[in-house]
């Protein structure tokens, strides 16, 4: 049989590099959830080729599943001997699997929303987000598009931990969510325009916008705020108490912090300065929260946290702290329902009451 | 060839609609596995989850002359899994249960979908060791490790796959369930059709329950690392341990373009300008690990190793370890087709076989690097080449059953650990000779007469 001719959806350099050896079957949540070579990445990466080579139809409902089941996480990334960049790899099959298609009406929803400068401005407004008037010489906070509406306080929190970090009302969304639902090219503009909005130094308080920025920025050019802490030297705070004792504290990584960016020390170097830090056992695996995958997946989502929340509950600690909006409103809301006493926080949160308690 | 309609509603009705896959978009994942160039779609993708539904299935492919080849996690390098002649792909990554472990008998029992790591995980949390130790441990499934026999990087010492198994539970292709073999070291009643089928890559049965024996853990262990100037000299070494009658759990070799390869993803530091690095460790009590370390790091000293470095801690080890075992994917980071092959020769004749791979791919004009199980003889001559090279293909094949011949010439043989699968099978012939093979078929007829059972791999 020839080979169909290649179709250009993916950087052939990028297939090229899968040699198969299934090294990234252990570390994917949705093979463990299924058992089924087609969720895992070295399964996807197979599709992806059938997809380039034009053994596989276009309208393939396996490909459209599979690229929308797919969490993004990337903890196949860290594990793979070979350096697949499987992260790009989806983005560019999303980007194909999903034009001239319709996407589900929160993502479109969302994305619309968040590309509107004025309109995150105005939510910010309202939310009451950190803001400086006038730009100072301290790097720049990023606010986020999430951020200001579900979490106003998480920004609050960071200039009153950092009062050098500048936050100008006027910055716009990272296009994260862009490059995660198909659309690279909106993502990448949307990026560079915050970064033009934005000059010098960014700090973020969302891992996935980080490791998204950090992409089409650089990397010198931002700092997930626990990298920013840790760097700057955070100032003498108090410690978080639960009752008479010191607090008990876990985190949950963000994925494309961990995985994307390599940040992981950081943020528990920060939490063991102001309370009793304890590991869980799947901190570094996604929590299902993965951008929109658990507005647009709730089920599959909810297979992903239930064990994490488990382990949570086990550990017998007060807080869990997230170092991304997406996964503490993923945590918050299983907690919630689960009615535990556990509370769910961001890291900035979690030191500001560290601080709040010195003061 | 489809699966006619009423072939599939008989699967539906056995494991379940959802549980049975016909569509190409699912079929396509299951095309291949960790064996570059082996390439085959199946007809229908079948996950049972008891051995009743293995059974049936088994029955139903048997009446109907449906091949059905039996897979784990697909990590195997000689083209096992791929089904050559279609038919259906029977995932057994469902039967995933620890059923068992036993301190009393230091033994474990499992289904076949369990991974190596998890076996090792969960025996370990009762002080007890799954020796085995594949490279592919986190992936692959103990099911696909008794089915090739797999081997790993405590092969010296502790042997193979083989060495461990104790009984079986598997099903013929005529849907009858046999156990052979159970929970004694001793035992002695009948053929031992537990060694037959382990090894037997899924030609003659389905292994559907694995009993295994278990080790008390050892209370320490400890690795070291010698530099050499070329891989022959590493080898000379290899041979100066064991004659001094040190037999170490660990002994593990890397030329220098594996060196590289591996120190770029796992950044431990490694020395990348030496012609090559052994990699030796040990276990048991600490003043064991201790003076047996010490030995070795002076016997290599003496074989004329340019630097020897034991790993500070438990820590370090692992990280070595863990290294090593990725040695393969690591190295297609120098270019996208990445060619393993698995030949062994006597000891004392590893220095002479590298040096005629290294002929053989001067000749070929190839890149073959080369790293592998030095204490047990074990090599991984590994070919890394450009795919769209068509010549540079043509010239690998060439070169590696060339390779295998001069394994052969040795004493040795064209597969230590991965098994024959379907890549091997061209040179299996000259490795046990006619008579054997003929007998090979006789066996595979008497278990699978309507040979269902992954044709196009041993014995068919």
């Amino acid at each position: 049989m020839t080979e169909p001719a290649e179709r250009g959806i993916f950087g052939k350099d990028l297939l090229d590099r899968c040699i198969s050896c299934g090294f990234c079957l252990p570390a994917c949540p949705t093979y463990e959830l299924t058992g089924d070579e087609a969720s895992s990445p070295r399964g996807r990466i197979t599709l992806m080729r059938a997809l380039e080579t034009g053994r596989l139809d276009e309208d393939d409902p396996t490909l459209a599943e599979e690229s929308s089941f797919c969490l993004g996480c990337r903890s196949c990334e860290t594990v793979c001997p070979a350096g697949v960049e499987y992260g790009t790899l989806l983005e560019q099959w999303r980007d194909h699997q999903w034009r001239g298609r319709r996407r589900p009406w929160i993502a479109r929803l969302l994305m619309a929303v968040v590309s509107r400068t004025w309109l995150l401005r105005l939510q910010g407004l309202v939310r009451r987000h950190a803001r400086t008037r006038k730009r100072e010489d301290g790097p720049a906070l990023m606010l986020g598009c999430v951020e200001r509406g579900l979490y106003p306080r998480v920004s609050r929190a960071a200039r009153a931990l950092r009062p050098e970090l500048t936050a100008p009302a006027a910055q716009g969304c990272c296009g994260a969510l862009h490059a995660h639902n198909g659309d690279s090219a909106k993502g990448a503009e949307l990026a560079r325009e915050l970064g033009e909005r934005l000059p010098g130094r960014i700090v973020t308080t969302a891992g996935g916008c980080a490791a998204h920025l950090s992409t089409h920025l650089g990397r010198d050019r931002v700092k997930e705020v626990g990298e920013y802490l840790a760097e700057a030297g955070h100032r003498a705070l108090g410690e978080v108490r639960a009752g008479d004792r010191r607090a008990r504290v876990a985190l949950q990584d963000s994925c494309h912090l961990r995985n994307g960016m390599g940040v992981t020390r950081q943020p528990r170097d920060l939490i063991r300065a102001v309370a009793d830090y304890v590991e869980l056992p799947g901190a570094g695996d996604c929590c299902g929260a993965a951008g929109t995958y658990a507005m647009l997946r709730p089920k599959d989502s909810r297979a992903v946290l239930d064990p994490k929340l488990d382990a949570i509950e086990q550990s017998g600690v007060d807080y869990v702290v997230a170092v991304n909006p997406g996964c503490l409103r993923q945590l918050q809301q299983g907690l919630r329902a689960r009615r535990s006493t556990v509370r769910a926080l961001h890291l900035v949160e979690l030191l500001r009451e560290a601080q709040n308690a010195r003061e | 060839m489809t699966l006619p309609k009423q072939d599939t509603d008989a699967l539906a009705a056995i494991v379940g609609a959802e549980h049975v896959r016909v569509e190409p978009g699912e079929l396509a994942p299951y095309a291949r596995d960790a064996t570059p160039l082996f390439h085959a779609e199946p007809d229908a993708v079948v996950f049972p989850a008891t051995t009743g539904e293995v059974a049936e299935v088994l029955k139903l492919a048997t009446e109907r002359g449906i091949p059905v080849t039996p897979r784990g996690a697909g990590t195997n390098l000689c083209a096992a899994t791929v089904a050559e002649r279609g038919g259906i792909v029977l995932v057994l990554t469902r039967l995933n249960r620890i059923l068992e472990i036993s301190r009393e008998e230091l033994l474990a029992r499992v289904e076949p979908g369990v991974t190596t790591a998890r076996l090792a995980d969960a025996a370990g949390a009762e002080g007890l060791l799954y020796a085995p130790d594949p490279g592919s441990r986190t992936a692959s499934t103990v099911g696909g490790n008794v089915a090739t026999c797999a081997g790993g990087l405590r092969g010296l010492k502790y042997g193979v796959t083989r060495n461990y198994v104790l009984g079986l539970t598997a099903v013929l292709p005529t849907g009858e369930v046999v156990r052979t073999g159970g929970r004694l070291w001793k035992d002695v009643a009948g053929y031992d059709l537990t060694r037959l089928l382990t090894g037997s890559e899924g030609t003659l049965a389905v292994i559907t329950e694995v009993t295994v024996a278990l080790l008390p853990t050892p209370a320490g262990s400890g690795t070291g690392v010698a530099y050499f100037g070329s891989l022959a000299d590493a080898c000379r070494a290899v041979t100066a341990v064991i004659s001094a009658g040190l037999v170490p759990a660990t002994l593990e070799f890397l030329d220098q373009k594996c060196v590289a390869a591996v120190e770029e993803f796992a950044a431990l530091g490694l020395r990348t300008d030496a012609g090559a690095l052994l990699l030796f460790g040990d276990d048991g009590t600490d003043d064991v690990v201790a003076g047996n370390l010490a030995r070795m790091a002076e016997v290599c000293t003496s074989a004329g190793a340019l630097e020897v470095t034991l790993a500070e801690d438990v820590a370090r080890s692992e990280a070595l370890l863990a290294a090593r075992r990725c040695s393969l994917p690591a190295l297609s980071r120098l270019n996208s087709l990445t060619i393993l092959e698995d030949a062994t020769v006597p000891r004392p004749k590893l220095a002479e076989m590298v040096d005629r791979i290294d002929a053989i791919a001067a000749r070929h004009e190839l890149m073959i690097a080369t790293f592998g199980h030095a204490g047990d003889g074990n090599l991984h001559p590994t070919c890394v080449l450009d795919p769209d090279d068509a010549g540079a293909v043509d010239r690998a094949h060439k070169a590696f059953a060339e390779i295998f011949a001069a394994a052969v010439e040795l004493g040795g043989t064209i597969t230590g650990e991965h098994g024959v699968g379907a890549a091997k099978l061209p040179y299996l012939a000259d490795r046990i000779g006619p008579e054997q093979v003929a007998l090979l078929r006789r066996i595979k007829s008497a278990f699978d007469p309507a040979h269902i059972l992954n044709p196009g791999k041993l014995g068919s």
